[in-house]
């Protein structure tokens, strides 16, 4: 296995990448009792799109599909339910989609590989009918149904929409009501077959374990005529290089309105180069502090004002396809936000960033990363996410120190425009 | 892992749990009074004004560059209602000097700051600052009214109000907003000089430390120092709700612009003798906490009614709360669906394999406690509220114990008081 050691962190991770195509990532942690595995496969929302390996006709399935597979996975041929077989265990099971990947996980302090067979018994092992497909719908249904009653899942895909015009990511990871409705079995069997294979697949394991050990039983658990597949085209549409729309506004039950301003990250020309990927996200990170975190000036005029009550919640999200930045927060004034933002990016544009409040923020970020890694379950969930952006998590840490501050003024000359910029407002009623 | 507690005035505990299973250190103090409409509010916003300034760092900004500076220490606080107490509470989390590379003792200078902005705020001509009183005033205000905001976490909330409707329990924790205009930086100082005094005071560290230094550290820091000894006045045993007279729940429908229905059905337990609330705890998750329970199966699974189909024990207060998300029209269906599982409970309905099941389940999160810095944290505090200490070691051996018969008396016990349904 190929092992990656970090010293600020005081971390090791074991890699494998095995015949069948699968990687396996290990993070051993002595004496933590608490054990947590996902087994993922690279298939998400915006996977609509594509021709199978061996087939040259484009396959175009409905939308909300991937999630809609991950809540039949479960399904067993002897009738038992897998989630109650591991809950049975005695162990905390789930499943989650995103919009470029599906994991299965389990988290436990006891019976670890039985539940690791269940969980890789299930994984590998659909099983669909009419009926259980069919029994999946009303589900689903209340599962959308409570998302359109969150105006925070309201404000974010609204701020999506104004960003991306082709780009999949502007659908609802769960579909519709109505899109679910074609969902059946032989659709369901044609993307389990042709995004399930172990060579689209990754499995990370963090806990106290011996690696080399627990490979070897993981290896045991995997089906043996499994061989790697040829390449999966994925048909994702290009996106426009300019956003969709300016801004958008809706209304909701809500006490104040909530608001999330977006900036499109349109440069995507370095994306391949994940080094350079990881050096822009800090960058992003720290200048998002130094523009609108609790120490910054604007922060601090806006709160005094009344116009915002607590930080915004700040993020630079980015996958293969797309990359933007995102500002989310209440206020009675979402526009007088954006405002103060603009200037501030004006500001540090002009005359540059403050070398101090910029070594303070750079700090702050650092023990972010650190503290990432105090729970087995932060671990896993974000090496299995870097993986899918071909990213090892180590990577913030290893280029943490090139990050200095003139770095980060390119860095916001480069993305931080205000014609990329989107608000998306929920007032009240 | 050792925990160790001092006493260091009546009332004013120091808990010390050492650990090195984490890369941070976490800092918290916990002011818990009974509730009591006449001070919810103050207490609500006292916290709030506290963060905006102490007198060596007499702004927020000050505070949050003081955080920065220590490698993005993070700070928090709020107010929590647990059983008939009312809790005040403080954190502090920062990362252990060994992962930082000049490291310069950054515990103390936490447990300072933390100690500072709690015990040592900004005072001018003996009252708050009348600036950050009135920005917080506004802020409370706001979140009274956010109340809304999140319509499974409202239903929940105003179920609990009809259940313990004129009972301390059923108060708003962050308070009533008609109360904002009798506060000022004056009576809200005057108060806040009685709280420091009359509160019952819990300090925890937790991390990879020296405990024996931390405990004297935060002993012999000066705002502690100035504390006072104080009777214990937090509320161990609490109110139950006000019985319906005709015996039957009452069904409370409000609408709101939402998509979904969501339904809550609070229930007591009327169930006092030893151990007992092992046993509700283990009736819940068969009735509905793990997905192998009877509502996310009957509700969800066989019915396809629902995504969510749970319920949630409130220990303090003996309640067992159901809750789900449904369409508008599956209103009885669904809480007849829920009367079916009530009645299987308490005729017997579950298997051996059910019970030894929610056992697992029950330990295996306790197990998953100690792995989490803030859970194992937040065992610890909850002990010190309840009317007796249980170590993790006796929490297992009190659940293995529990039988059939146990979980059967849980059920004849238990009693639907209110229904309450948001829909549109």
């Amino acid at each position: 296995m190929q092992i990656i050691s970090n010293s600020k962190v005081k971390e090791k991770l074991y890699i494998e990448k095995l015949e069948n195509g699968l990687t396996v990532m290990i993070m051993p942690k002595k004496d933590i009792q608490k054990k947590y595995v996902i087994f993922a496969t690279n298939y998400g929302s915006i996977d609509n799109k594509f021709i199978a390996p061996g087939e040259t006709e484009v396959t175009q399935v409905p939308e909300g599909i991937a999630h809609y597979l991950e809540h039949k996975m479960f399904e067993q041929e002897n009738g038992e339910n897998s989630l109650d077989v591991l809950t049975k265990l005695g162990v905390e099971a789930n499943a989650y989609t995103t919009t470029n990947h599906t994991a299965y996980l389990f988290e436990c302090t006891d019976n670890f590989y039985p539940a690791l067979d269940e969980l890789m018994d299930y994984v590998q092992h659909p099983y669909f009918t009419d009926e259980n497909v069919e029994k999946e719908k009303g589900i689903i249904s209340q599962e959308i149904k409570m998302y359109d009653d969150y105006p925070e899942w309201v404000v974010y895909m609204n701020a999506i929409r104004s960003m991306y015009e082709k780009n999949p990511i502007k659908i609802d990871i769960a579909g519709t009501v109505e899109s679910i409705s074609k969902i059946n079995k032989e659709i369901l069997y044609k993307c389990y077959n042709t995004f399930y294979n172990l060579s689209n697949m990754v499995m990370c394991v963090v806990g106290d374990f011996v690696p080399e050990e627990l490979l070897e039983q993981i290896k045991k658990r995997l089906l043996e005529n499994k061989k790697p597949q040829g390449e999966i085209k994925r048909i994702i549409e290009k996106e426009n290089t300019k956003i969709n729309r300016k801004e958008i506004t809706t209304k909701m039950e809500v006490s104040m309105p909530l608001f999330v301003i977006g900036i499109k990250d349109i440069n995507l020309s370095d994306i391949e180069d994940k080094d350079n990927m990881v050096k822009k996200h800090i960058a992003i990170e720290i200048l998002l502090n130094m523009l609108i975190g609790k120490s910054s000036n604007s922060y601090k005029n806006l709160y005094e004002q009344g116009i915002i009550m607590s930080e915004p919640y700040l993020e630079y999200e980015f996958e293969k396809t797309y990359a933007h930045v995102l500002i989310t927060g209440q206020s009675k004034n979402p526009q007088k936000v954006l405002e103060a933002i603009c200037n501030q990016i004006d500001e540090y544009r002009n005359n540059g960033l403050d070398e101090k409040h910029f070594k303070r923020i750079k700090n702050m970020i650092y023990g972010g990363y650190i503290k990432e890694y105090n729970d087995v379950s932060a671990i896993a969930r974000m090496f299995i996410s870097d993986y899918f952006k071909g990213i090892n998590s180590f990577a913030y840490l290893e280029n943490f120190n090139q990050v200095n501050k003139k770095y980060c003024e390119n860095i916001l000359k480069e993305v931080f425009n205000k014609e990329n910029m989107v608000i998306s407002i929920v007032n009240g009623k | 892992m050792s925990y160790k507690v001092e006493e260091i005035k009546n009332s004013v505990k120091l808990h010390c749990i050492k650990t090195d299973k984490f890369k941070t250190n976490l800092i918290s103090v916990f002011l818990s009074v009974p509730l009591d409409r006449k001070t919810i509010t103050y207490n609500a916003i006292i916290p709030a004004v506290l963060r905006r300034g102490t007198k060596n760092l007499n702004s927020q900004e000050k505070i949050s560059i003081e955080l920065e500076n220590m490698y993005g220490a993070t700070f928090d606080c709020g107010v929590e209602k647990i059983g008939d107490n009312q809790i005040l509470k403080f954190y502090l989390e920062l990362i252990n000097d060994e992962f930082i590379e000049n490291n310069d003792n950054t515990l103390n200078r936490g447990i300072n700051l933390l100690l500072d902005i709690i015990f040592n705020p900004l005072v001018e001509n003996n009252q708050f600052k009348k600036e950050y009183v009135e920005t917080e005033k506004d802020n409370i205000k706001q979140i009274i009214e956010a109340k809304i905001d999140n319509k499974d976490r409202y239903a929940f909330d105003r179920c609990i109000e009809e259940m313990y409707k004129n009972k301390v329990y059923g108060l708003y924790k962050y308070g009533y907003v008609e109360d904002l205009n009798k506060i000022n930086e004056q009576n809200l100082y005057e108060y806040y000089k009685k709280l420091i005094n009359i509160a019952k005071i819990d300090i925890f560290v937790s991390g990879n430390i020296n405990q024996t230094q931390a405990l004297n550290y935060i002993k012999y820091n000066e705002n502690i120092q100035k504390l006072s000894p104080r009777i214990d006045i937090h509320i161990v045993n609490a109110e139950k709700t006000l019985e319906s007279d005709n015996n039957k729940p009452k069904v409370v429908t409000e609408k709101m612009d939402v998509t979904q229905g969501k339904l809550v059905i609070g229930t007591e337990v009327n169930l006092n003798e030893k151990d007992s609330k092992y046993k509700i705890s283990l009736y819940n998750v068969i009735l509905g906490e793990s997905a192998t329970s009877k509502l996310f199966q009957n509700v969800r699974e066989k019915a396809s009614l629902a995504y969510t189909a749970r319920s949630n024990y409130i220990k303090p207060k003996n309640n067992i709360y159901i809750r789900c998300g449904i369409e508008i029209q599956n209103f009885e269906k669904a809480v007849n669906i829920i009367y079916e599982q009530l009645e299987a409970m308490k005729n017997g309905e579950f298997t051996e394999e059910d019970i030894e099941n929610a056992k697992k389940y029950i330990i295996s999160g306790l197990k998953i406690t100690k792995e989490e810095q803030d859970s194992e944290l937040t065992y610890y505090f909850g002990q010190e509220l309840s009317d007796k200490f249980t170590t993790f070691e006796e929490y297992e051996e009190k659940i293995n114990k529990i039988t059939r018969e146990d979980i059967k008396k849980v059920a004849q016990n238990i009693k639907v008081n209110t229904i309450y349904f948001l829909r549109n």
